[in-house]
This record gives structure tokens, C-alpha cells and sequence, in this order.
């Protein structure tokens, strides 16, 4: 005896009308997320890794030094001179007061960039650092 | 006369199944350019800019104050002992616990100082160490006095303030000499 196979008689469908929306809310999302870089780093650098790590909360607060493995500087878009860095830091700080410099610094460096960069930005009294670290796991 | 008849045109229609394919494109193309890079690091406040000529010495006690050197070698000396790199937490918790309860110009000082030719990397171990032990000094006192860790804590709360004024982190940046001996 063959049994007839019972099948469901409505058609099984996807409601597909609403995919559109959701992908437009996930677009959505990372649209507003993304922060398209405007700087290009022009110095290869890797960064030290450290265990007692804190986030920086404001993005908008911070401000980037990069040193290479070369020892070159970087702010903003250029290399500059360790001379005028506090010129630039001073410029910065005056627009935005309680600005948070990003220190970049390869990790073969030496002390004496960082002191000197340091003794740069305490000339223009950008106060507030932090020396940018990969979590060590 | 006869009526022209006018020819029924269908009913004008966006073709919509195509816009999900768009979307999907340009998410893609947001997915891919998306950098969620989150800036992690060692926070510091440098010390203020003070000519060489105006700076004046105010003479803290050998009990407040532990300082950390370290020399292009890599060799740290903490309170003129050798130490490695790793043991510098374990050596500076007990120093900050005993001195929580007293009042802030009591508090322990760390004073951090390096060669020029010191290497970046080592530097930042010793200060990463500095800052566990304050960290874990703050995890356990917060433990201990209100049963909540401290990443449990509302940033503007009384709990955390009350922390952070108990166990101050308090990392100097010795003025780099000029002269290299």
C-alpha cells in the first residue's frame, strides 16, 4: 500500500517587505558609528602592550602624537620637528582646554623622544596624556 | 464620431525588490570601512611647566615616597633595590594599603625616573605595574567596604569618589636631568 505524502496546502513564504527596513537600520547604525579616518599615519610604529589599561571615553578630546620607529614625529597630518611641537599642542589647547593627548610611541623607542616630548607638552601645558597600549592578555 | 478610447496604461510601480539588494551594498561597504578602534592606554597627568630657575624643593618624607628607577639596561631599582619588572606590583601594594586610612598629604608618592636611553617598552611595563598595584589595592578596598567591583560602580557615585580620594594615584614624572652622568 503507498501512503500519499500529506502536504501543507498553503505555500511557504519568507515575508521578505520587511528586510529592506532592517538592513536600512543596520546601515543605519553604522553609518552614525563610522568614523572615517582623517588622518594617514605616516610612521610605522607598534605600540607597547600593558595590563592596567583604561579606555578613553571622549574621542573628541583626544589629540594624537605618533613617534616611529625611526624616531620621526607625527601630529596631525605631517611630520614635524620636536621644536614645534608646542607650538601646535599650544594652538590645540587654547580651542579645546581639557584636551587629552594620545601618546603613539613605538615601543623600541627611546626615553629620551618621550621626555622631550613630554617636556614639550608640558611647555604648552597639555596636562593630560596617555601612552596608547595594546591589552596584553 | 467615434471615441477614441483611451488605453488603459498599468498602474506606475517603483520596483522595490531591487532595494534591498542596494542597501545591503551600501552596508557592506560601511561594514568594511568601519574602524571601531577604541583608544586604550596608560592615562598620566604631567606635572606642570616650571622654569629651572623658578622650581623650589619642598622635602617630602622617606616613608611617602617610592621611587622607581630605571636604567638603560633595563635594570629598576625600587628604593635602591634591584627589582624585575613583574615583583614591582607584589613590592607596592602592601606600601599603598597601609596608607589608605591616612589622610591625603600622607599618601605615597611614586616617583618614576629613566636614562635617555632607556627603552619605551620597559618604561611602560614599570608604569603598567605601578598601576595594577593601584588598581588592585582599589578592586579589593572596594570589595571590602562596599561588596561591588569597582567597574560595578556608577562613574559619579559617592562610592567611587570615596575610592578614589582613599587610594589617590599619585605617579610622578621625575624632571629629566640635563646632565648625563
Amino acid at each position: 500500500m503507498t501512503f500519499k505524502k500529506k502536504r501543507a496546502s498553503s505555500t511557504a513564504g519568507i515575508p521578505t517587505s520587511s528586510l529592506a527596513d532592517i538592513v536600512f537600520m543596520l546601515l543605519l547604525f553604522f553609518m552614525v558609528t563610522t568614523t572615517l579616518r582623517e588622518v594617514d599615519v605616516l610612521v610605522k610604529f607598534k605600540l607597547p602592550e600593558a595590563k592596567a589599561i583604561e579606555k578613553i571615553e571622549n574621542k573628541r578630546l583626544v589629540s594624537y602624537v605618533w613617534v616611529g620607529t625611526d624616531g620621526r614625529i607625527q601630529v596631525n597630518d605631517s611630520l614635524t620637528k620636536l621644536e614645534e611641537v608646542q607650538k601646535i599642542m599650544y594652538a590645540k589647547r587654547t580651542a579645546l582646554p581639557n584636551i587629552i593627548i594620545s601618546l603613539r610611541i613605538d615601543k623600541g623607542s627611546d626615553m629620551g623622544i618621550v621626555t622631550d616630548i613630554q617636556q614639550e607638552l608640558r611647555k604648552a601645558s597639555c596636562l593630560r596624556i596617555n601612552y596608547s597600549a595594546m591589552i596584553k592578555i | 464620431m467615434v471615441q477614441i478610447k483611451k488605453k488603459k496604461r498599468p498602474d506606475p510601480e517603483i520596483p522595490t525588490s531591487s532595494m534591498a539588494d542596494i542597501s545591503f551594498l551600501l552596508l557592506l561597504f560601511f561594514l568594511v570601512s568601519t574602524v571601531i578602534d577604541v583608544d586604550t592606554g596608560i592615562g598620566m597627568t604631567l606635572p606642570e611647566y616650571i622654569p629651572a630657575d623658578q622650581q623650589t624643593t619642598v622635602p617630602i618624607s622617606k616613608e611617602r615616597l617610592a621611587a622607581l628607577l630605571i636604567n638603560e639596561n633595563g635594570d629598576v631599582l625600587l628604593n635602591n633595590e634591584v627589582i624585575a619588572i613583574p615583583q614591582i606590583s607584589k613590592t607596592l601594594k602592601p606600601r599603598i594599603e597601609s596608607k589608605i586610612e591616612l589622610p591625603a598629604n600622607k599618601k605615597l608618592i611614586i616617583s618614576v625616573k629613566t636614562d635617555r636611553k632607556t627603552n619605551y617598552n620597559l618604561y611602560i611595563q614599570a608604569l603598567d605595574q605601578v598601576k595594577l598595584a593601584y588598581f588592585e589595592v582599589r578592586e579589593e578596598y572596594a570589595l571590602r567596604r562596599y561588596g561591588k567591583r569597582t567597574i560595578d560602580l556608577n562613574e559619579k557615585s559617592e562610592e567611587l569618589k570615596d575610592i578614589r580620594e582613599k587610594i589617590p594615584i599619585i605617579i610622578s614624572i621625575a624632571e629629566p636631568e640635563k646632565i648625563k652622568s
